[in-house]
């Protein structure tokens, strides 16, 4: 019985193959998305040409002829960064209050502001609708911008309060010594000390943003649509131009998912409100 | 300014930000699912406008209870929703007890497992219901076309022959019918929220305690009795974290089906409260509430469950 730690054969090359195996699997829908985008639309239902196709730029170089794309992109680029940039104006503030002055009322306050994650979006959809039309604010950069900011609100808090509950109260302290006011607190001690992780924050929200499908979807029209706006509204081609769809999606999804390979640790950290380390 | 103020102004502009956001809408919701509100109506014109005078008490509440979308909706949300997590923490488990050990190439593997996790839910939907489960077009249509194919080439073979006759003709699944696009539904968000959790579990086994494993091993424990009984009950928590995390976000799953299965029936309740929306105002706000309850349920449930552990 008691075989000691003995590497089987399984373990030394089982494992690596499975592991790949897995890997690729996982990313090949992706991949095939890319490979796609270099195909013509008439290549691309061609079952001769699954694999063996001559590759060509033209989806992406009509990416703007067919789709518009650069519209849309720069409403996403636009509406997630200003999104991002003002969250966190929103954020740091009331993280920073939480982790160096908690009263007995933080961790309610903090539980809430995770509940107000699981209100379910679509029972105010109309409202919503109503309210911005009525405010005329439907369809503006403004309103998305606005609207993003919330829905990322409550985990860029608690992403910065697990931040900054690692630095130590000492060093703030030194600074109230210096008589240093609370804005300067901020701007001199805590975004250098705690830089990396206001960072990883600001990432991962901007990649929410980016990502977000619902308000987006249902507030705009064609000003300030985003991104997501347009895939949606190009999603029954069947089968008409699979070439050029796969070109303007890989565009759409492609910065993000780079992006996302340099906060992948952070991510559990955020979506986890610090609770798996 | 004294030291108590100082925290809460700092706060403030969050707390009222959230406190607005939440109220103002679900009050307006509240309040027009109280009263008769429709965007068109020739027969009632005075019903297209919200007035207090329009009150309907729980009517908006009955209309949607005996609705059959009504139940069919909530029936499929909880399929769609139960399906994923299972899929999810299954697959998620063993993918990272699989990839925990180092082997070469960890780092890419990796990379390339949590990669679906950042593609936009549109862009999900669209390359998996056109170029991967597309009955002709697709990648499922291709290859049962060629496995179809094979199996008739074969057919004429000697000695093997035989066999592949006794093979039926496969069909494709298409999955634009109202089950089976729920099918389609459950596939994409597995493939994207698998990575999530294989992360989370991933990072949880790192801080396993080694030394309990080592002594299980001298003990003369087997792989699957240290699995079963070290590694399972570590991952407790983290299950119920991932379970929680992806309830919340799939209980308003939306983009997915909206481009899977426009009108084909397959809805779930944000897909149902966006078609009485179209008209129906009363209704879709009732229906709204019913969605609230229910994430809140499933929310107090999960949060019992994990709340404590969160403040450590």
């Amino acid at each position: 019985m008691a075989i000691v730690a003995k590497p089987s054969k399984l373990g030394t090359f089982g494992r690596p193959v499975l592991a790949w195996t897995v890997g690729l699997l996982f990313f090949f829908p992706i991949f095939w998305m890319v490979l796609t985008s270099f195909k013509t639309d008439a290549d691309a239902v061609k079952p001769e040409h699954l694999i063996f196709f001559q590759p060509t730029l033209e989806n992406y170089l009509n990416m703007t002829e067919n789709y518009d794309y650069w519209r849309f992109a720069r409403n996403s680029v636009i509406t997630a960064v200003m999104a991002t940039l003002f969250t966190l104006f929103v954020g740091i503030p009331c993280a920073y209050a939480m982790a160096f002055n908690p009263s007995r009322a933080t961790k309610d306050v903090l539980m809430w502001m995770l509940s107000t994650k699981m209100l379910p979006a679509a029972a105010v959809l109309y409202p919503m609708t109503f309210l911005t039309k009525s405010a005329g604010l439907f369809d503006t950069h403004f309103l998305i911008i606005l609207v993003l900011s919330l829905i990322n609100l409550p985990i860029v808090v608690w992403m910065l309060f697990t931040y900054f509950k690692e630095i130590p109260k000492d060093i703030i302290e030194a600074g109230k010594m210096d008589g240093v006011n609370t804005w300067g607190e901020i701007r001199e001690i805590l975004i250098p000390l705690a830089w990396g992780g206001i960072a990883a924050t600001a990432l991962l929200c901007f990649i929410f943003c980016w990502n977000e499908a619902y308000w987006t979807v249902r507030l705009t029209t064609t000003n300030a649509a985003t991104l997501s706006k347009l895939i949606e509204g190009n999603r029954a081609p069947e089968g008409l131009f699979f070439g050029r769809l796969s070109a303007v999606s890989a565009a759409a999804v492609g910065p993000i998912v780079v992006l996302g390979w340099f906060c992948q640790k952070q991510l559990v950290q955020g979506l986890t409100f610090g609770a798996v380390k | 300014m004294s030291d108590r103020k100082l925290p809460r102004l700092l706060q403030s502009p969050a707390v009222l930000l959230l406190l607005v956001w939440m109220l103002i809408p679900l009050g307006m919701t509240l309040y027009f699912s109280f009263i008769r509100y429709v965007l068109n109506s020739l027969r009632r014109p005075e019903w297209t406008s919200p007035s207090l005078s329009n009150w309907r008490g729980f009517g908006n509440y009955e209309f949607v209870l005996n609705s059959k979308d009504f139940l069919f909706a909530i029936q499929n949300s909880l399929f769609i929703v139960c399906s994923i997590l299972f899929l999810t923490v299954i697959l998620g488990v063993l993918i990272a007890v699989l990839i925990n050990k180092s082997f070469p190439g960890q780092g890419i593997v990796r990379v390339l497992l949590i990669s679906p996790f950042f593609v936009m839910p549109a862009v999900n939907a669209v390359l998996w219901i056109n170029m991967i489960l597309d009955p002709v077009l697709g990648l499922q249509g291709i290859a049962v076309a060629n496995l179809n194919d094979l199996a008739a080439a074969l057919r004429d073979a000697p000695v093997i022959g035989w066999f592949f006759a006794l093979w039926p003709q496969l069909e494709p699944i298409s999955f634009r019918a109202t089950q089976t696009s729920a099918y389609a539904v459950i596939i994409m968000v597995t493939w994207q929220w698998t990575p999530f959790a294989v992360l989370i579990f991933m990072t949880s086994l790192q801080s396993e305690d080694q030394q309990q494993k080592e002594a299980a091993v001298l003990d003369g424990a087997s792989s699957w009795s240290q699995f079963r009984f070290l590694t399972l009950p570590h991952l407790g928590r983290p299950i119920a974290i991932v379970v929680m995390i992806q309830a919340i976000f799939h209980l308003s799953l939306y983009a997915e089906i909206e481009i899977v299965s426009r009108g084909n029936g397959n809805k779930n309740l944000p897909y149902l409260i966006g078609e009485f929306a179209n008209n129906n105002i009363g209704a879709a706000s009732a229906t709204g509430i019913f969605a609230v309850i229910l994430a809140n349920i499933v929310a107090i449930f999960l949060l019992r469950m994990v709340g404590k552990t969160l403040m450590e």
